[in-house]
């Protein structure tokens, strides 16, 4: 993802006050950004953001972190350490009462949800911005705002166009086609599929958890089509090198790749397609002035410009009212705007998710590792 | 008469001086401690390393609370049970076993010869050679060795394209055990090679002459002299080799395609995948039991080869 490509960001100190923090002026919000401009808290020189490498980071540098430099001074480094990785990091901090090692994490939902139940976050309840934004913005499962959802995702059925002549794959079965054996590709912890892999094994949405035998079925068949398994990065490679025809990727990864020149396209299929959200979380134990700086950076990010040109990098649908969908997306099915677009998608509580995710894991590991 | 030591050169005076503050700092006395001395960053760095262990054992013993994500504070076996009644840590674990031994003995095949040519050529150039092409892997970390396989061996790599000449449709060759051990071979031969380069070294090239003037031929000679002399060497590599192999994870997580994991990439999911730190504690001691329990047998069988520093036992 280049800059060049993105909508100029133009954003005057005074759009950004209105942004962060006059809604506190104003009163309606409490402490501390009610008092924020009365007594601003020292500055540090930058804050650490975790964030996903690629055209991941520079869509959150564009949308996001250079404009809150340029406006507060403070610069934003971003560590690109895997949300998986640095999650272990945060936990022996907080244990230990340590200054954590970033100020933000940008986290998968599931992630961080695990992080509040582990008592490791820090509440944003009280950023000004979360009165503007949509009910999807708010975690499911835990009190308050210890996550502050962004976006959502779709892990959509992305083909080689060239394999399917006859047009987009209707069924997530075509991961099962013996056509295709071998030339299929999933995430290797089954991430994204579970779901669609239920209902398209035979189950409903209503069964999981208590029922995940018909996605069990379907991962089984699915072994024998000799899957390949990786990371998103693995994905793009292997369209790229020819290796596979066919994979379960979130959009923007595929959107991406697309863009890249690599012939890629995507579709939601009948069964519908899983639909995850990513946040921002402020791990506990910064000193006071950083935690101030670092709950400002959250608030920031869930302003209409800043989300426009942050999501319009990655593909996403943001939580702020009023964003607009980038061209290529529109009418996208894994672009969803519309309560009808929703309807398509599939989507399990993060609380149910991270409950039996260890099992879920296991179970699928299991069975692509026999 | 007698020169005053003013007369002495600076430098003498100096290391006169510096004698004596050695001398003041560590008496003469203190001699015997030496050795020991010596030994502490090594016995610092093995303590770390307990201490390490010592704390996953604790994890281990403590499971995983999903409502919290906090390890359990009282401790149980639980994690133990599941590492020997659930199917996918025996088929990680026998992968992870078998692919070692596999590796080991492959590997030492191929490092004999080369080792072989490179100690007793009379050539300089090719010994340069060989050295060289010894070391070049060194410069190159794993990581990117593995993704050279890929573009090697790939349904579009230089390989199928050259099949393709001969009008050999593409084959996948990539993500599938085979490959994984052969990426293993690969990576290991320098380290087998390095291995058994100095006890080859050590045979008296007189022996293999005696042996050939007392009428065996070179067959002979090999299985009657070089190999049992060359046997500390077959043991040192032999035991880096199978405890690198068994220990490896990128190979397996890069060549295989996500469905031939090693044990370590089962150990770096618990961690950090599902969060299940006890899990994967649980499963870190379990390999280094495996691996300790065989390079101790080892060690009882054969002796400790190349690696006891010329003790046979």
């Amino acid at each position: 993802m280049t800059g060049s490509t993105k909508p100029s960001f133009q954003l005057g100190r005074r759009r950004f006050l209105q942004g962060v923090g006059l809604a506190g002026a104003a009163g309606l919000v409490g402490m501390p950004f009610g008092r924020a401009f009365a007594a601003e808290p020292e500055k540090p020189k930058e804050i650490i953001v975790r964030a996903w490498g690629g055209s991941w980071v520079d869509s959150l540098k564009a949308g996001v972190s250079d404009p809150f430099t340029k406006l507060t001074g403070i610069a934003v480094r971003h560590d690109l350490t895997e949300d998986n990785e640095i999650q272990p990091k945060l936990w022996a901090a907080a244990a230990q009462k340590r200054v954590p090692p970033i100020h933000v994490n940008w986290d998968t939902t599931t992630n961080a949800t695990k992080s509040a139940l582990r008592g490791v976050t820090e509440d944003l309840s009280d950023l000004p911005n979360l009165k503007t934004v949509s009910d999807a913005a708010k975690p499911v499962g835990v009190d308050g705002y210890p996550i502050v959802n962004t976006y959502g995702y779709v892990y959509v059925l992305a083909y080689r166009p060239e394999a399917f002549p006859d047009g987009a794959p209707k069924s997530w079965n075509v991961l099962l086609d013996p056509k295709f054996k071998g030339r299929v590709a999933v995430y290797n912890d089954g991430i994204g599929l579970h779901f669609p892999a239920e209902i398209a094994g035979g189950g409903k949405l209503e069964d999981i958890p208590a029922n995940m035998q018909p996605a069990w079925d379907f991962f089984t068949k699915l072994k024998a089509n000799e899957p390949l398994m990786g990371e998103d990065p693995d994905f793009t490679t292997w369209f790229q090198k020819g290796e596979i025809d066919v994979a379960c990727t979130i959009s923007s990864n595929a959107r991406e790749a697309k863009k890249n020149g690599i012939a890629i396209a995507w579709t939601v299929p009948d069964e519908g397609a899983t639909y995850e959200t990513d946040g921002l979380w402020v791990p506990k134990y910064l000193p006071e002035n950083e935690l101030y700086w670092a709950k400002q950076y959250v608030n920031f990010a869930l302003t209409l410009d800043a989300q426009q040109v942050w999501l319009d990098g990655l593909g996403l649908p943001g939580v702020v009212p009023g964003l607009k969908p980038p061209a290529d997306l529109v009418g996208d099915a894994s672009y969803p705007t519309k309560d009808e677009d929703y309807k398509k998608l599939l989507r399990v509580s993060s609380k149910v998710q991270v409950e039996h995710e260890s099992e879920w894991f296991g179970k699928f590991k299991e069975i692509m590792q026999g | 008469m007698r020169p005053s030591r003013t007369s002495y050169p600076l430098s003498w005076r100096l290391m006169d001086a510096l004698e004596a503050v050695a001398a003041a700092v560590w008496p003469r006395s203190f001699s015997a401690a030496v050795p020991w001395l010596m030994l502490l960053p090594a016995v610092v760095l093995v303590g770390l390393l307990v201490l390490g262990l010592w704390d996953m054992a604790d994890g281990s013993f403590r499971t995983l609370d999903t409502a919290t994500f906090l390890p359990s504070d009282d401790y149980s076996l639980t994690n133990y049970h599941r590492a020997f009644t659930e199917k996918l840590f025996f088929t990680v674990a026998s992968r992870s076993l078998i692919g070692s031994l596999i590796v080991t003995a492959v590997t030492l095949i191929f490092a004999f010869p080369y080792s072989y040519v490179m100690v007793r050529t009379r050539s300089a150039a090719l010994r340069k050679f060989l050295l060289i092409a010894l070391f070049l892997p060194f410069f190159i970390g794993q990581v990117v060795r593995a993704y050279g396989w890929l573009i090697i061996l790939g349904s579009q790599g230089m390989v199928n394209e050259a099949l393709g000449l001969v009008g050999v449709a593409p084959i996948r060759l990539l993500y599938n055990y085979p490959a994984v051990l052969f990426g293993l071979v690969q990576y290991m031969l320098p380290f087998a090679v390095l291995m058994l380069a100095p006890a080859l070294t050590a045979i008296p090239e007189e022996m293999e002459a005696a042996a050939g003037s007392l009428g065996a031929n070179w067959v002979r000679t090999f299985i009657h002299v070089v190999l049992p002399l060359a046997k500390p060497g077959f043991i040192g590599a032999g035991l880096v080799v199978m405890t690198l192999s068994l220990t490896d994870f990128a190979i397996p997580a890069i060549l295989g395609g996500g469905s031939q994991d090693f044990i370590a990439n089962a150990i770096y999911d618990q961690f950090f995948r599902t969060s299940d730190q006890g899990m994967g504690a649980t499963l870190a001691l379990l390999l280094v039991a495996v691996g300790s329990i065989m390079v101790g047998v080892v060690f009882a069988l054969f002796g400790a080869g190349t690696l006891a520093m010329g003790r046979s036992k």
